[in-house]
């Protein structure tokens, strides 16, 4: 009887532990997190929370099966190779602060135990958050920075799937050269003396001066001259001393790396200042944010700006349009460069789970080696996502974009680059402010 | 071998405070031990740096009573010294870091010997410019990387030479060493000669050069006392952090934190810097850690974080310490 008794409680023991041990299993394949890190409090706190929403949003594209999205991760309803495993993001808030991102990072590996990380939008934050994680040997995928060089360091468990800065350059001087040669849509063939002098403002950080670095070497492959260059203090509250430097310059195209608040400030004092170049180009980020045409209004009208999104986009990608629409309804604003990046981010993410079908690092870092999403499940006007030895996606390209006033008032944003994609005639020379 | 008994001579203080600093160091020793999670390893990390340089700052700002708001510059000397010998000539830190102490003091006199022709105001609006300026000049320079910063070469983990580990406890362990070196100094520096000469230049400049003092001389001395403490932080950001630029380690914000945390918890007292970045470091990183994830509530965190300091400072001009020091006169 007592020999019965102890065999009974082994055995209940026994299946006790299998069900503890099962369930936990269980509870971990159902749920993959990942850490998010974006700014979401501080000077870039409007678009870190614009990223969190769209990065949000695609997790619920993923997790849960939406009709009328034509990719089909949007049927999945979870990961399939992972037995329909939901994507949980943890968001933190780096306020774009280099050390307080590391910190975080490691908050994110060693508290939360994240399988990935994905951020930071910063290129600097970007730059500590993956030598946190080379560190600890856990793959980041990051969705949103461009400075060139982040992907030039030799790291083992770093991929980005944007293109970098020196890509969208690179296209601000094809569309110079189109200029010159007839190519732009709507607009006759200009002679180069018309457009060869440039004059260029970047803010004063690691982005803002990389840029700057990469407009130089630009003009000169391309036979273009700069006449002025000045780097500035993107929080400065005045920038009327700047804005003199380059009306006084007489330039025949205006170049700006800007963030928000200086944008704004900047184009106001050229305004004050009736400037009048004959072009004028922002380089993304405050260029192409929802508030910068809801601040600027018609100010903006001509005024082109370098992108990876553009609304419009829809007209030539269906998904394009359908995940926009949804983003339309959920927060009452089209996508922009910044958000569909975030979305290609954690699609980026879902991809290579499926794929490595484990959340064992060692198969995610061979997936995303090895991945390759194809171009019309992406809502990106890319030739797709592959990743190359460095691991920088080499099938991201940019767009040009130009503010146009319609004829109700309103501003819209068309494609002008690349050429085979316009979506109207570009409004050249710039109108200037009257 | 007088320096360094005097230095860990701890009599002149109260029995509850040897016994609070005797429970304060088991407790700290023990801290990695204790099972909390990485992301509060790292707030300490960061409480144990921000003690260091308030100690530094209380020099020259509590005991010599100058308002110093340039502090992030030796920060930025240390952490770029360390981080350009380490990716130009490959030099490791235990190297490097003392030479960019020395640096710093050699600069911290250039600069101080005109400075303290400046009293009050004067001097503390010089210290902000002398601070933005060589953040201006790092942000233009491109040999040291100008506003893109340096990033340290990745070593095999664990490196003592270049202090480079995979686990955080390693870096907890070697700045709570700076932390307890820098805290015996300060021990020593209070009941020093140009101690108590500060505090007499505090409380009347005038009758302290009447009494012989060289006033512009011992701020001096203090002030590059401050300089080196804040220098040896500074390397150790570099190597902690891996990558520095000229905003994360030369900005006014972190010339104002050293100052605040230092004054909120007790300008002139030995454990007044202590306080102050034990009661500020983790408010500011767990309450931004976990007030930003949610949203609707991002940002609160910056109002509360407001609203107690208006409240210590309102209460008690003399700080947290101050608040303390009320409180036993009063149960006596």
């Amino acid at each position: 009887m007592i020999k019965d008794r102890g065999f009974f409680l082994s055995f209940l023991i026994m299946l006790l532990s299998l069900f503890i041990i099962s369930t936990s299993l269980y509870a971990e394949e159902k749920e993959i997190k990942i850490g998010v890190l974006y700014p979401l409090s501080g000077a870039a706190a409007t678009i870190g929370r614009d990223l969190q929403r769209a990065a949000e949003l695609t997790a619920e594209i993923i997790n849960n099966k939406t009709p009328g999205v034509d990719i089909p991760m949007a049927q999945w309803g979870g990961i399939p190779n992972l037995g329909g495993a939901k994507i949980k993001l943890i968001f933190v808030d780096h306020r774009g602060e280099p050390d307080r991102g590391a910190d975080l990072a490691k908050r994110l590996i060693l508290d939360d135990k994240v399988v990935g990380l994905m951020g930071a939008y910063h290129s600097s934050v970007t730059k500590t958050v993956s030598a946190v994680a080379e560190r600890y040997g856990i793959p980041m995928i990051n969705d949103s920075s461009t400075s060139p060089e982040l992907t030039k360091r030799g790291l083992k468990w770093f991929w980005r799937t944007t293109p970098h800065d020196d890509y969208f350059n690179k296209d601000l001087f094809e569309l110079l050269k189109g200029l010159t040669e007839g190519k732009v849509k709507g607009v006759k063939a200009v002679p180069k003396s018309q457009i060869k002098n440039l004059a260029y403002a970047c803010e004063n950080t690691e982005w803002g001066s990389n840029v700057a670095k990469s407009l130089e070497a630009y003009a000169k492959e391309y036979g273009f001259n700069i006449v002025k260059g000045i780097l500035y203090t993107a929080n400065s509250p005045d920038l009327t001393s700047e804005a003199k430097t380059l009306t006084t310059a007489k330039p025949d195209a205006m170049l700006f790396a800007s963030y928000l608040s200086d944008s704004l400030l900047m184009i106001r004092t050229l305004k004050s200042m009736k400037a009048s170049p004959r072009f004028f180009w922002g380089q993304d980020a405050g260029f192409e944010m929802a508030d910068f045409t809801k601040t600027l209004g018609t100010d903006t009208n001509g005024v082109l700006t370098r992108t990876v999104f553009i609304a419009k986009i829809a007209n030539v990608k269906k998904v394009a349009g359908q995940v926009n629409a949804l983003y339309k309804k959920k927060y009452g604003d089209d996508l922009t460069g910044a958000t569909a990046r975030s979305i290609v981010g954690v699609q980026a993410w879902a991809y290579v789970l499926n794929k490595a079908g484990s959340i064992d690092r060692k198969a995610i870092q061979k997936a995303c080696n090895e991945i390759n999403i194809p171009a019309n499940e992406l809502v990106m006007p890319w030739a797709g996502v592959k990743f190359d030895a460095t691991g920088q996606n080499i099938l991201g390209r940019g767009l040009i974009g130009q503010y146009q006033k319609t004829k109700e008032g309103k501003i819209d944003l068309e494609i002008i680059y690349p050429f085979d994609l316009a979506t109207a005639n570009m409004i050249y020379p710039f109108p200037g402010w009257k | 071998m007088e320096t360094i008994k005097d230095a860990l001579d701890f009599r002149d203080f109260s029995k509850a405070e040897r016994i609070g600093l005797i429970l304060f160091t088991i407790f700290l020793l023990a801290f990695p031990w204790i099972g909390t999670g990485s992301f509060v390893k790292a707030v300490m990390i960061q409480f144990l740096l921000f003690s260091l340089f308030g100690m530094g700052w209380n020099t020259i700002g509590g005991y010599g009573g100058q308002v110093e708001l340039g502090k992030a510059q030796y920060v930025g000397i240390g952490a770029y010294t360390v981080s350009l010998m380490m990716v130009w000539w490959k030099i490791p830190f235990w190297v490097s870091m003392p030479i960019g102490v020395l640096i710093a003091i050699g600069y911290s006199f250039i600069i101080g010997y005109p400075l303290f022709r400046l009293k009050g105001h004067y001097f503390a609006i010089a210290t902000i410019c002398t601070s933005l300026v060589l953040q201006d000049i790092f942000i233009n320079w491109k040999l040291v990387g100008a506003a893109k910063g340096i990033e340290l070469p990745i070593h095999e983990h664990p490196d003592f030479l270049y202090m480079q580990f995979k686990s955080d406890t390693y870096y907890y362990y070697f700045i709570m060493v700076f932390f307890y070196v820098a805290l015996f100094y300060m021990n020593r520096f209070r009941k020093s000669k140009l101690g108590y000469q500060l505090r007499m230049i505090k409380d009347d400049e005038e009758a302290a050069e009447s009494l012989g003092i060289d006033a512009r001389w011992c701020k001096i001395k203090a002030y590059t006392i401050a300089s080196a403490f804040v220098a040896v932080g500074g390397g150790f950001m570099a190597v902690y952090n891996l990558y520095i630029d000229p905003y994360s380690v030369m900005d006014l914000d972190l010339s104002i934190k050293i100052a605040l945390m230092a004054m909120l918890g007790g300008a002139a007292s030995l454990w007044g810097p202590i306080i102050g970045a034990a009661f500020l470091v983790p408010l500011d990183r767990f309450l931004g850690s976990w007030l930003g994830g949610y949203k609707g509530l991002i940002g609160v965190d910056f109002m509360i974080y407001a609203m107690l300091i208006m409240a210590v400072s309102a209460y008690q001009p003399r700080g947290i310490w101050g608040i303390i020091e009320q409180f036993r006169r009063k149960g006596k």
